[in-house]
This record gives C-alpha cells, sequence and structure tokens, in this order.
C-alpha cells in the first residue's frame, strides 16, 4: 500500500489515507478516487486492503433506539462460526419477474455447502409477491424467513413496522461474516430500501436498518452508439437541448435518432418523463401527507415541459415508438435502429452482449442529461431484503446469516457477472475484473448514487397514480391531447386519489 | 324422501324408479353427495359470497383490515369515468366480433356443408385457433403485428398496402382486438352452426323443392330459421365469453394505447392485482356479473329459446 501511495499525488494519497483510517466511506473514496483518475486496479486494491474495518460515521450501525446487540443476536460475543446455523431451512418470498431468482437458485447449493442452511426459494410475479408478501407479514407468523421487497414499497412494508431491525446484528461479529462490510452498500440504495425512522416515518432517515439492499439496485443511464455521434462529428448529449439536435442529426431511415417509452407502460413516467422533469429543475411534490398537503405539481411548466420534451422528438423516434415497452426499446436499440435513448441500466447486460445485440462494439453509456445547473440524475430503482418481525424468533439469527451470505460481495458479484443484474454494492459496480468485462458498471454505479427514489412511493396508491400518468402521457404522444392538457388531467386525477387517500385536504 | 312418495298405482317392482331410488338409503345419499357439495362449498360457493362481501369493504392491501363501506364501492363505480370507458370498449368488442363471428361462422358452416372435395382437411385446420389459449393468442398477434418486424406489416408493404398502426392509435387498437377476437372464436360459431346443418331434416327441403321452393328462398326461409337455436346458442355462449374477456387484452394490448382497449375484465384486473384496490375490484367483477345476468335473461326472452331447440 505504502508504494502505490507514494506514487500518487498529495490529493490522491491523502484519499487513501482517509479511507484506509476511516474517516472517508467507501463510496466517497471511489468517487474522489475517480475524479483523480485513480485506476480502477488502484481503487480496487485501496478498497480491498480497508477489509472490514471501516465504519463510516453517517453509517454507524450502533445498536439503537432500545434494541441492543444481545436482544437480537442469541450467539453474541462469540467468534464467527458459518455452520453455526447448519441444518436451519430458511424460506425466501422474492420477485420471480427478474432474473434475481435465477442467480440465487444458481448459488442454492453453494450456500448449503458453505453454511449448512438450506434456502426454498418461492418467486412469484409482482402482483401475487406484493399479495403474498403482505400476508405472511400480517399473519401470526410468517411462513417465510427472508421477503424481498420492492424499493417503492418500502414505506408500505418496512414504514408499516412489520420488519425486524437489524443493527445488532449488523454489529454483531458473531452473527455477521467480517467480509460481508454493510459500509460497502451503495449509499443511495440503503436511504431507499434499508434505513428507515419509524417513529417520524421517514424513508432514509436516522440509523436504523430494517432491510438490506439486494438483490439487484439500479437507475437510469444514457445510452448511444458511439460509431454514430463520432461519425457525426458529435459528443453525447449533456443538455435536452443537445439531445434533441443530436436526434435530428442523426435521424435517417434506418437508424432512428432517438427513442423512448412512448407505450402506456411503467417506464413513460418513470424512466423517460421523470427523468427530463426532475433535471429541468420539476419538484413532483410538495408537502406531507401526514399534515394532510401533499400537493402534485403537474401542471407546473417543468412538468409539462418534460412531456413536451417527448412529443418534440417523436419525428426522430421511431415511427411506432408509442407502442414501445420495454422489450421493444431494448430489441430496436440492440438491432441498431436506435441512435441514442435513456433507459434503466439494467438493459447494459443484453445490449453489451455480442450474443444478444449487433451493437455491442459499438455502444457507450453516460450519465443522462440535465437542464443547465441540473445534476444528470434520475429514478432509483431496486430491491430490500429483510426478516419479518413476526418469524420465529429462534430461527431469526439463522436467516440473518442467509441474509448476508446472499447479499454479500461474492454474490453480488455473481449476479452481475452471469446475469448482468444491477448491483447494489459500491464494490461491485467498481470491480476491476467486472469492469473490464462491462464497461458500462462505473456509470451505472454513480446513476445509482446519484439517483432518488419516486416522491409518490409513499403512497398505497403509487401504482395507481402511475398508471395515471402513463395513460394520459401516451395520449398526449399519439396526438389525442396536447402536453398542458395531459398534465392538468394527471394533476385532477392525481388530486382526486390523493383526497381520497386522506393525503390532501 | 323415498318412504313419502305416495303409492296411487300398483305396488312398484324392483325396476321401477321409486325402488330404486329406495335402493340408496338417505344416509348414503348424503355420503355420496356429500363430498362434492362440501367441494362446492369450499370452491365455489364460499369465493363467491366472499368476493361479494369483500366488494362492500375498502379491502386493499395495504392495510388488508377492510372496513365496512355499504354500496361505496359500487357508488364510487357509477361516477368513475375508467369504469365507462371500459363498458363501452367492452360494449362494443362484444357487439362487433359476436356479430362478426356469427355471420362469418355460419357462412362458413354452409359452405362447408356443400361437402367439397378436401373440405374435410379445411375444416380441420379451420378449428386449431380455438384451440389455442387467449393469452398465446395474444402474444402471437402482438408478434405478429410488430411494426418493425411482424410479417403481417411486412406483407402488406410487400404487395404496397400501408399497414395500419394496429395497437399504437385508439381508432386501431380496439379493431385490431376485436379482429384477433374473430380470428380465433369464428370457428367455434362454424362447428356448432355445422353440426346443426347436418341433423336438420330433409323431407322439409325435399317439400320445398317439389313446391318450387329455388336455393336463396330455401336458405331464407327453411335453412336459417332451423339454424337459429344453434346461432343463438353460439352467439350467447360468445357473448358471454367476450364480456369476460381479459387474457387476450392482457397478451395483446394491455389495454392500451390510452386505455382503448381496457374491459371491464381487465379494469377489475387493475384495480385487484397492481393497484391492490380488492374491494373496488370485486364491485367491477360483481357489476359484470350483474349486466351477464340481465342481458343474457333479456336475451333469451326475446328470442324465446327453448330447452328442446338447443344443438
Amino acid at each position: 500500500m505504502d508504494q502505490q501511495r507514494a506514487d500518487r499525488d498529495d490529493l490522491a494519497a491523502q484519499a487513501i489515507s482517509d479511507v484506509l483510517v476511516g474517516r472517508m466511506t467507501r463510496r466517497q473514496f471511489v468517487q474522489r478516487a475517480t475524479m483523480l483518475g485513480l485506476s480502477g486496479g488502484v481503487i480496487a486494491a485501496v478498497i480491498a486492503a480497508c477489509g472490514g474495518a471501516n465504519s463510516s460515521p453517517s453509517r454507524s450501525v450502533a445498536a439503537s433506539q432500545g434494541v441492543g446487540a444481545s436482544s437480537a443476536a442469541s450467539g453474541a460475543g462469540g467468534a464467527y462460526d458459518p455452520m453455526k446455523y447448519a441444518g436451519t431451512k430458511i424460506r425466501i418470498l422474492m420477485t420471480g419477474d427478474e432474473n434475481d431468482h435465477r442467480a440465487l437458485g444458481d448459488k442454492v447449493g453453494q450456500l448449503k455447502e458453505e453454511t449448512g442452511i438450506d434456502l426454498e426459494i418461492t418467486s412469484p410475479a409482482l402482483g401475487p409477491l406484493i399479495e403474498k408478501t403482505l400476508q405472511v407479514l400480517k399473519a401470526p407468523e410468517a411462513e417465510f424467513e427472508l421477503i424481498n421487497y420492492l424499493g417503492f414499497l418500502t414505506t408500505q412494508q418496512v414504514g408499516g413496522g412489520y420488519f425486524e431491525q437489524l443493527n445488532a446484528y449488523i454489529e454483531d461479529p458473531a452473527e455477521t461474516d467480517p467480509n460481508w462490510d454493510f459500509e460497502d452498500f451503495a449509499d443511495s440504495n440503503l436511504k431507499n430500501v434499508g434505513i428507515y425512522d419509524l417513529e417520524n416515518q421517514k424513508l432514509g432517515a436516522g440509523s436504523d436498518v430494517y432491510g438490506i439492499p439486494g438483490l439487484h439496485s439500479g437507475s437510469v443511464v444514457y445510452f448511444y452508439r458511439k460509431d454514430l455521434f463520432d461519425a457525426a462529428g458529435l459528443q453525447p448529449a449533456k443538455t435536452w437541448d443537445e439531445f434533441r439536435a443530436a436526434a435530428e442529426k442523426l435521424h435517417t431511415d434506418e437508424v432512428a435518432g432517438c427513442s423512448f417509452i412512448g407505450a402506456n407502460d411503467f417506464s413513460l413516467a418513470t424512466v423517460d418523463w421523470y427523468t427530463r422533469f426532475i433535471t429541468t429543475g420539476g419538484q413532483l411534490m410538495t408537502g406531507s401527507p401526514t399534515t394532510k398537503d401533499f400537493k402534485p405539481n403537474l401542471n407546473s411548466p417543468e412538468a409539462v415541459g418534460a412531456l413536451q420534451m417527448l412529443i418534440d422528438v417523436l419525428p426522430f423516434a421511431p415511427e411506432n415508438v408509442t407502442t414501445y415497452g420495454f422489450a421493444e426499446n431494448v430489441d430496436a436499440f440492440s438491432t441498431g435502429k436506435i441512435a441514442q435513448m435513456i433507459f434503466w441500466s439494467t438493459i447494459a447486460g443484453p445490449v453489451f452482449n455480442p450474443e444478444t445485440s449487433l451493437v455491442a462494439e459499438t455502444t457507450d453509456v453516460t450519465p443522462v442529461p440535465a437542464g443547465p445547473g441540473q445534476t444528470p440524475r434520475a429514478i432509483l430503482g431496486g430491491w430490500g431484503v429483510g426478516i419479518p418481525k413476526n418469524v420465529d424468533p429462534a430461527v431469526k439469527p439463522a436467516a440473518w446469516r442467509a441474509l448476508t451470505w446472499i447479499t454479500s460481495k461474492e454474490m453480488n458479484k455473481y449476479f452481475v457477472e452471469a446475469y448482468q443484474i444491477d448491483a447494489s454494492r459500491d464494490s461491485t459496480f467498481n470491480d476491476p475484473e467486472l469492469v473490464a468485462k462491462f464497461p458500462y458498471l462505473p456509470v451505472a454505479g454513480e446513476a445509482n448514487a446519484n439517483a432518488q427514489p419516486i416522491e409518490t412511493t409513499i403512497l398505497n396508491d403509487f401504482f395507481a397514480m402511475n398508471d395515471v400518468m402513463n395513460v394520459e402521457f401516451n395520449k398526449a404522444l399519439i396526438g389525442d391531447q396536447d402536453a398542458a392538457s395531459a398534465c392538468a388531467n394527471v394533476q385532477r386525477q392525481w388530486e382526486a386519489i390523493l383526497r381520497k387517500a386522506g393525503a390532501l385536504a | 324422501m323415498a318412504g313419502a312418495v305416495p303409492q296411487t298405482t300398483a305396488p312398484a317392482g324392483p325396476t321401477t324408479p321409486v325402488a330404486a331410488r329406495r335402493l340408496v338409503p338417505e344416509r348414503d345419499v348424503a355420503l355420496l353427495l356429500g363430498p362434492c357439495v362440501l367441494y362446492l362449498i369450499a370452491f365455489s360457493l364460499f369465493p363467491l359470497l366472499y368476493s361479494l362481501y369483500i366488494s362492500f369493504t375498502d379491502l386493499r392491501a395495504a392495510d388488508s383490515t377492510g372496513s365496512f363501506i355499504g354500496l361505496g364501492n359500487y357508488a364510487e363505480l357509477l361516477s368513475d369515468e375508467f369504469f365507462w370507458n371500459a363498458t363501452f370498449n367492452t360494449a362494443v368488442m362484444v357487439g362487433a366480433a359476436v356479430s362478426i363471428q356469427v355471420i362469418l361462422g355460419t357462412a362458413l358452416a354452409l359452405f362447408f356443408n356443400l361437402h367439397l372435395r378436401g373440405s374435410w382437411f379445411v375444416r380441420g385446420a379451420l378449428i386449431l385457433p380455438m384451440l389455442l389459449t387467449p393469452i398465446v393468442v395474444g402474444v402471437m398477434w402482438r408478434a405478429l403485428l410488430n411494426p418493425d418486424w411482424g410479417i403481417v406489416n411486412w406483407g402488406m408493404e410487400l404487395v404496397g398496402v400501408d399497414p395500419p398502426n394496429w395497437l399504437g392509435s385508439t381508432e386501431w387498437a380496439i379493431r385490431t382486438l376485436i379482429l384477433v377476437d374473430v380470428w380465433q372464436w369464428t370457428p367455434f360459431v362454424f362447428l356448432i352452426v355445422f353440426a346443426r346443418l347436418q341433423v336438420l331434416p330433409r323431407d322439409v327441403f325435399e317439400a320445398a323443392q317439389v313446391d318450387g321452393a329455388g336455393r336463396l328462398g330455401m336458405l331464407s326461409r327453411i335453412t336459417l330459421p332451423l339454424l337459429m337455436p344453434a346461432i343463438t346458442f353460439a352467439a350467447i355462449f360468445r357473448a358471454i365469453d367476450a364480456f369476460r374477456s381479459f387474457d387476450l387484452v392482457y397478451g395483446l394490448s394491455y389495454g392500451g394505447p390510452a386505455r382503448a382497449t381496457t374491459t371491464l375484465s381487465f379494469l377489475a384486473f387493475q384495480n385487484g392485482f397492481q393497484f391492490q384496490n380488492y374491494g373496488y375490484a370485486a364491485a367491477t367483477a360483481y357489476v359484470m356479473v350483474i349486466m351477464l345476468i340481465v342481458a343474457t335473461t333479456v336475451l333469451l326472452r326475446r328470442i324465446a329459446v327453448r330447452r328442446t331447440d338447443a344443438p
């Protein structure tokens, strides 16, 4: 380490020292090191040298709010024994809509080998998963020891007080593998699915941990065809005006200048509209449901402007973009029919895979465009894993053991390597071996770090409200109404929903 | 109560129905029918009654307490623009699809009744669509009509026809839904009508021929009236099925664009499984049941179908 430090300039050396002694978190170090131009190998080596030692003050998980280590971790004080819970059966309820259950299924045997724990996976589609989760959480005794919940539902499920507080387990060296490294989880993901202030009902506030980010996270990045941009003498767009100009310039009969989700689809509002909205200064909601003044700002100039941006690029999008959902967009981009688009970083896998993409070698990613003075950022996606409170107390430590195993660095890396699932850990986003194979990872990591949860996720009506947006915006895109009318309609319908829910007087 | 049956005639022999009933003691009847009745109660009656109860509550996944709100959900439905939009879409789909299916199915049955050479093979191939699951049909047609690489657009462009925006415009999406439903279910109407055609009394036609009736006259005055019970049966059966249609919408258009193909079933699905608003979804489903009962009763009375006319 001394040799590496000596090779760096003063600032870099200072950063390395800070992270080694714990004055700086690893994520802060990665950001600083990237700015200073340290190579991925050096960053990885420094992070590896940190071991499990560094704990950020802001990430302190000291037992709090009445939950002590002794109350939660039965084996407190002893040495870590990986086989301590051998023979225990742990059941996990998780999503079957993504690849996570496949990746986890691959590793069930290894989990058994290394811990002796039998993991049984139940993975319904999202709708039934939500329903089943709520049944399990409200039953006298949970039939699943681990539950994988959608980040958009953290407020409903974690905020309802149904999950076990995990601070004591995290702090207990007898219960947590020293290599598990809680510090390594991206802050944004922890605040989205892990940390919750139950007393004040605030997502991401305080230091109480109820869930661990996983099995995947992710946000939105900007995919562009560097061959086409180079040929046209263009740089990837940094602003939305540049995005439109590039779309116009690159549009041909064979390749659309840009694309987006134009169909009545979840991602129309959450990816394409919301990214444009918040990066041009828009704020979706003001007030709070608890004070009954949770008011939407769908009729703001930023809201109308964001939708108008999509309407304005219609001439440079694929002819039938208004029927494009997730699959159509990925297919069209992968077959070389699109010059640029913003989209979930999770599609980077198939786009950069030469077996599934014709543009694997000619595509690059960069942060999404933004308005003047705005940070490139988008919606935060992802999942969390937690232990229901109503699990048999005798089994909870074993559930924690399984939880830490499936959210370990090795597993996170495997998920990315084998399935290109979006990472949840900083070290995975910056893993030199992975980055060499998947160059998009650091950009995806940056997008993930800067992303923000959509404000309406704190309401039970999140999906219904999102549907209203998608329908009205889709109507505007197919020419049945203009942007202002669409936004006004959403505003009207949202206010009705919020009033009915008691969030708006 | 076998023992209570009055014996007004001569004592029944061992082969009479009364005696047969006596052979099965009352307790055995309960034993034999009991499991079936229990099964029906557990898996049909209870869910039906429970969902009816849910429709009177504000049950949501988020709180799962579900307070009783009486007719609140039903009242809300009446003022819900999405409900009326879905009702309109359902009516258009049922009306148009069933009408076309009846006309086409009957025409095909009459054509195949000519028993032309090789018609047995075409007849067999014709019924293939109805053997497919509607969700598969939806996804398959979505692929066929894909604007970028679908074979339908490719074929149309090959012959110089500009393909419409099948699933991308509000005007065309409902037409496409009807078209696919017609493609799948016309064979059903054809089968029913064709089967009836095979058992029509020949003497009526022979008498008409002797009286000098022409082909058109026989068709309009004899064949179609005789086929009417079968056509009515097929139409009602199809109307009920189309009214409940969910899987085709799910696979083909997912209710879009802009709710242009959202039917009542799909609306109930959205409220129940996407928005976890179970009380409201149950109320939607029960309104559908009421609509079906009323429509079927009125229809059956108006056309006065007798049980003996059924094919």
